[in-house]
């Protein structure tokens, strides 16, 4: 019996060796292994023998079964692989041909900017607000503490529309996203923590500067703001948007509606302060974002709002600028910005 | 505005060792940031004082000549074209190494030993504007003579010779801070920085003149709160010396002769504008502060006639206006060469008054400029003082006067309480109260202590900026230095508001959009008048700007159609084909009451909606961008959750499409209104061939323009599970033949009515040319029928689509395939 069993590996071996293709191993697998295969017999012949034979030869022939079905288990594998390496030779495409995904869309830097700083400065409790872009001369300048004749309103260059004043005096283009402070103080309430991105408009067009352009401002008030606060919010901005080798410096500097105020500047990512690469970007490697400041006293009265019980503090900075100074952005200038060439869309 | 500060100069004003950079530092920390810094030994490096020995034609070239220069020690051959070349004078030699800007034009450039026409060249004889001196005087082609302004021997470096070992700070000052545009003002600040004491300045009070003050009458008290003049006779106009010229230059100024030169010299340093007139020119040798008369006119130092109006304050003499107070001296009473007497003013004047004189005329000034921002009445006396002794040195007059001085009222310095813990509060540190009255006292407050607050007294440099208790506080804050702030984020609970729905929407239809494959463009929100027209608007449509920066920028865009057909229009060489999309408001002038704008009625401002245009441009025939255009837009629609399916049947019921027969803007045959729920919510469409000649269009567009402010009350996140049919449906394709213009909604709608059981139709195919008459197209639509309690038979289904043939043969005239 013993012998019968080893013939039959044996030859089962020897005819798997021969064997190449997918179809003769599967008629020897079934003629060996089969249910109704030449083992299976051996099996059933093995019924009849004694209870201690059958369990020494039962174990011998569930050995003999494990090797052969190892074999043409391995035999399987080796076929596979054979037919993967034909299937490679005839089915050869050329995998570095572009890909073909057709008609890829793209946002343009400003929105893909504007959506990382809403992104940036929502984790910290800012909600985004919309405020009009044209707007009333009291909302731009009256409440923000610069009445009338104030020469301060030189500092932006308006556009003015072509229509009769109203109640809250001409009908101004927006120099600068702060018209929304005194929107959102009539509107809610402290504790305020509100972010306004829009476009604004000054009457200056070269290398440095656009006729339009966005910038976004944020309003925090409460109370016990501190300039400490506006510190860490600027910082945290910064070092979240920027990266962390990038450099930041405030400067003491002076706007009607913030007090005390000062200017962000940020070193600049062309030229990294090397003054003999005559950067054309930059300040003396500093490049101004914009400016902040603590909100003023007046301000928060225009607001309704108690300067003795809430502070608050306020920035207001240009979304191209910022985006400009980011890392490996490499835009030297400005103005293509607005171009709509599709080369330059379809970079980002 | 900006100011050049020479280090030099600074120093003669505050005590300090620190090296122009670590003051530059400090100073820039505190709030005068230094932008640039010019270091005049290192920019006039490799420049020596040379000595002519020789002057020598040149054997092959008529407009040079060969010098032999001593530059210390040695003498060297240098060829020069210069055409003041004398031999014993000295003159400014560029040695190899040296960096020049040849002939005051282009950028700098190093010399080397040179061959020109021949002859050996060891560097070069420069003039004033090729080493940086342009503002002084110099003619064409003339070198820059030093012979009178050196004793230094040949060889001796430029900057040591002409005392130019200097460096100057261009500092930005901000509008609040007419004060620091001076030397003594940044001297100032720097002594409250670096904590030294700034050096006394001139003053009137033991002034005694020798003889008579002028006579000066203001008659315009509230908008000249202080006049003063002084009489000095017999002066002698000229040339001023080196120092003060080179002061001057290195300030940026232009040196003229002594009395201007002085004048400008008192502006820069002490940051009080001064004006002198030619005494004898002024008639009745009088001045009088008055508005001007209706009609007067006068003259100003540019030349230009102005006319005048009684808004306008000018000082007279007897007959006649001779400067317009604040902003520009008049040039017929102005110093010449020839003046021998003259009277120096001094004085301030109401800074809105100066604005608006300057504006009504378009004249500015670096005077006016600083009175616009408002100088103090008190910083006049020592400007005055300052002049006088200049003068006195310089142009060395035989008499001076007495100082009149008429003031409106007694000056009072302007106090406010201070509390030191409310400025902590405010900072968010906690600083000494000692250390706060510190700095207020370094930058010039004086203090006066009740309880625990303090009355802060104003110094008059100071009394047009300063305006309130928190005023003080930036004062401790910039000085104690920001970098020294800790860096604290907001505590407390982030304030529940509800996110802007409109802004939401956006930023997600620009990433749906993104994802169809489209590219989103920015334009500027200007058009021109042109633009209007060539999209059908009136003028009168738009928003029109008072003051816009061109012509091209004069309107605000009603519509965002006009800019995206110019980026078409300047992208369709290098991409023949793209699809686009842009959202942005629009600007809409407010409606005018009925009957115009009459008395009492207020302008509104202008409505500013979302909108969005998308642009499906390409060489491929329109219909095919019209499907894409429109394929995309449902898709939109679909994604932002305006409508859910396509139309159920119900009329008036989700998306329908409207056709528009003006064809003004877009082609009457491929256009259409945009209708959700039967109300209009934009347009699609090819553009007209007018709209196309009218831009310049080589491709063929398709615009859809939608009101995205309208449908954000359609936008939705909201989803609706609908239970999965029990029972399979059945599909069965039909093709027919029927007129070619007929809509195919319409078809659809009438299968999907015929049945209840109708739940889809598909068209999977459209077909004209061969085989199908002309005026025909044939369809292919694929019904689906399912029953909601049961399997359908195959039976039931084919007597619907018997019926459904038969309906489609009556009602279209279809022919069955």
């Amino acid at each position: 019996m013993k012998s019968k069993i080893q013939q039959l590996k044996d030859e089962a071996l020897a005819l798997l060796d021969k064997i190449t293709d997918r179809e003769n191993l599967e008629v020897l697998k079934t003629d060996v292994l089969g249910r109704k295969g030449k083992l299976n017999e051996l099996m059933k012949e093995m019924m009849t023998l004694a209870d201690d034979e059958r369990k020494v030869i039962g174990q011998f022939a569930n050995e003999l079964k494990g090797s052969i079905e190892h074999a043409f288990g391995e035999k399987e594998q080796s076929i596979f692989q054979q037919e993967e390496l034909r299937r490679a030779e005839d089915e050869w495409i050329d995998v570095t041909a572009p890909g073909n995904f057709s008609d890829a869309g793209h946002v343009h830097p400003i929105t893909q900017a504007i959506a990382e700083i809403e992104e940036t400065f929502k984790k910290i409790g800012f909600t985004s607000v919309r405020a009009p872009e044209i707007d009333w001369d009291y909302y731009v300048f009256e409440s923000l503490n610069m009445p009338g004749d104030h020469p301060a309103r030189d500092d932006w260059e308006t556009f003015f529309v072509d229509a009769p004043e109203g109640e809250k005096g001409k009908i101004v283009l927006t120099p600068h996203t702060s018209n929304a402070q005194v929107h959102v103080m009539e509107s809610q309430k402290p504790p305020i923590r509100v972010i306004n991105i829009n476009r604004t408009y000054r009457r200056q067009a070269d290398i440095r500067h656009l006729p339009m352009f966005h910038q976004f401002e944020g309003l925090v008030i409460d109370r016990g703001m501190t300039i400490s606060n506006l510190k860490g919010t600027i910082d945290y901005f910064a070092k979240t948007y920027f990266g962390p080798t990038r450099e930041i410096r405030l400067r003491p500097h002076h706007f009607r509606f913030t007090e005390p105020s000062f200017e962000v500047d940020i070193s600049c990512g062309m030229c990294n302060g090397d003054a003999s690469l005559n950067c054309r970007l930059c300040k003396g490697g500093w490049l101004e974002i914009g400016g902040a400041g603590m909100v003023h006293p007046n301000v928060l009265k225009a607001g309704g709002l108690d300067p003795e019980e809430f502070s608050g503090f306020a920035f207001g900075w240009g979304v191209e600028r910022t985006m400009m100074m980011k890392e490996g952005m490499n835009i030297d200038d400005i103005r293509v910005l607005y171009k709509n060439d599709l080369r330059f869309v379809r970079q980002f | 505005m900006n100011i050049l500060i020479s280090y030099n100069w600074l120093k003669e004003y505050l005590d300090t060792d620190l090296t122009p950079e670590e003051f530059a530092q400090k100073t820039t920390n505190s709030g005068n940031s230094v932008e640039h810094m010019h270091d005049y030994a290192k920019s006039l490096a490799h420049i020596v004082v040379g000595e002519i020995k020789t002057v020598k034609p040149h054997p092959n070239a008529d407009k040079l000549r060969i010098t032999e220069v001593d530059i210390g020690g040695t003498v060297v051959e240098i060829v020069c074209g210069g055409s003041n070349l004398f031999e014993g004078h000295k003159v400014v030699a560029a040695l190899p190494g040296a960096k020049v800007r040849w002939h005051g034009e282009g950028d700098l450039v190093e010399i080397t030993e040179s061959t020109l026409r021949g002859v050996k060249s060891f560097g070069m004889i420069c003039g004033v504007d090729e080493v940086g001196f342009e503002t002084l005087p110099h003619g064409e082609k003339e070198i820059w003579d030093v012979t009178e302004l050196t004793d230094a021997p040949a060889g001796t470096a430029l900057s040591i010779a002409l005392d130019l070992e200097d460096v100057v700070m261009d500092i930005e000052v901000t509008s609040n801070r007419p004060d620091c545009m001076s030397v003594v003002g940044q001297a100032r600040e720097g002594a409250a920085v670096v904590g030294s004491a700034l050096r006394e300045l001139k003053s009137l009070k033991s002034w005694k003149g020798m003889v008579e003050a002028p006579h000066v009458n203001v008659e315009e008290k509230e908008l000249c709160p202080k006049y003063s003049a002084v009489r000095l006779e017999g002066i002698t106009v000229g040339p001023s010396p080196w120092w003060v010229q080179k002061k001057l230059i290195l300030a940026g100024l232009k040196p003229i002769n002594n009395v201007v030169d002085i004048t400008n010299y008192v502006l820069h340093e002490y940051g009080h504008p001064l004006h002198v007139f030619d005494a004898d020119k002024l008639d009745g040798g009088k001045i009088i502060v008055r508005r001007a008369a209706e009609g007067e006119t006068m003259k100003a130092l540019d030349g230009k006639e102005y006319k005048l109006s009684t808004e306008m304050l000018v000082i007279a003499d007897a007959s006649k206006p001779v400067a317009i107070a604040g902003v520009m001296g008049g040039e017929e009473t102005s110093a010449t060469l020839s003046t021998k007497n003259i009277i120096i003013e001094s004085a301030t004047f109401d800074p809105v008054s100066v604005r608006r004189t300057a504006r009504a005329l378009n004249l500015y000034s670096d005077s006016q400029l600083l009175f616009e921002k408002g100088l103090s009445s008190q910083s006049t006396d020592a400007a005055l003082a300052r002049a006088i002794e200049l003068v006195s040195e310089i142009a060395l007059p035989q008499a001076v006067s007495s100082v009149m001085v008429v003031e409106a009222q007694t000056y009072e310095p302007r106090v406010f309480p201070f509390d030191p813990v409310m400025a902590n509060a405010l900072m968010g540190i906690e600083m000494e109260p000692d250390q706060m009255l510190e700095t207020l006292h370094r930058l010039g407050f004086e203090s006066k202590k009740h309880k625990d607050t303090f009355t802060i007294t104003v110094p008059y440099w100071r009394d047009h900026d300063i305006e309130a208790s928190v005023d003080f506080v930036e004062e401790i804050a910039r000085v104690y230095g920001y970098d020294r702030f800790p860096s604290v984020l907001p505590e407390g609970a982030p304030p529940l508001v509800e996110p802007n729905r409109a802004l939401v929407w956006q930023a997600r239809a620009k990433e749906l959009l993104k994802g169809s494959g489209l590219t989103e463009t920015y334009s500027y929100s200007f058009l021109s008048e042109k633009q209007l027209a060539n999209y059908g608007f009136k003028t009168d449509e738009a928003i029109h700007l008072k003051n816009p920066l061109s012509v091209d920028q004069a309107y605000m865009r009603p519509s965002l159609v006009p800019t995206m057909m110019q980026t078409i229009v300047e992208n369709q060489a290098l991409f023949p084909q793209a699809d686009l999309f842009e959202i942005a408001p629009i600007y809409v002038p407010s409606p005018l009451p009925e009957g115009g704008a009459g008395e009492g009625w207020e302008s509104s401002l202008p409505v500013q909606p979302l909108n969005l245009v998308m642009a499906v441009y390409g060489k491929s025939d329109s219909e095919t961008l019209f499907l894409r255009a429109k394929g995309i837009m449902t898709r939109f629609l679909e994604e932002t959750g305006v409508f859910t399916s396509p139309s159920q049947g119900e009329a008036g019921r989700g998306l329908e499409l409207d056709r528009l027969v003006d064809g003004s803007r877009f082609h009457a045959g491929r256009s259409a209104r945009v209708l959700i729920d039967g109300k209009p919510i934009g347009t699609i469409g090819q553009v007209s061939r007018s709209v196309e000649f009218a831009f310049g269009l080589d491709v063929t567009a398709v615009l859809v323009e939608l009101d995205f402010e309208t449908l954000l009350n359609h936008f939705s996140t909201k989803k609706t599970f609908t239970t999965l049919p029990l029972f399979p449906s059945v599909e069965r394709d039909l093709a027919f033949v029927l007129a070619d213009r007929t809509e195919y909604v319409r078809i659809e709608q009438a299968i999907e009515k015929i049945n209840p059981h109708v739940v889809s139709v598909t068209l999977f195919d459209t077909y004209r040319g061969k085989g199908i008459d002309p005026g025909k197209k044939s369809l292919g639509v694929r019904v689906e029928f399912r029953a909601d309690d049961r399997t359908l038979e195959s039976k039931e289904v084919d007597e619907w689509m018997a019926e459904l043939r038969k309906m489609l043969e009556t009602e279209f005239g279809a022919m069955m395939r």
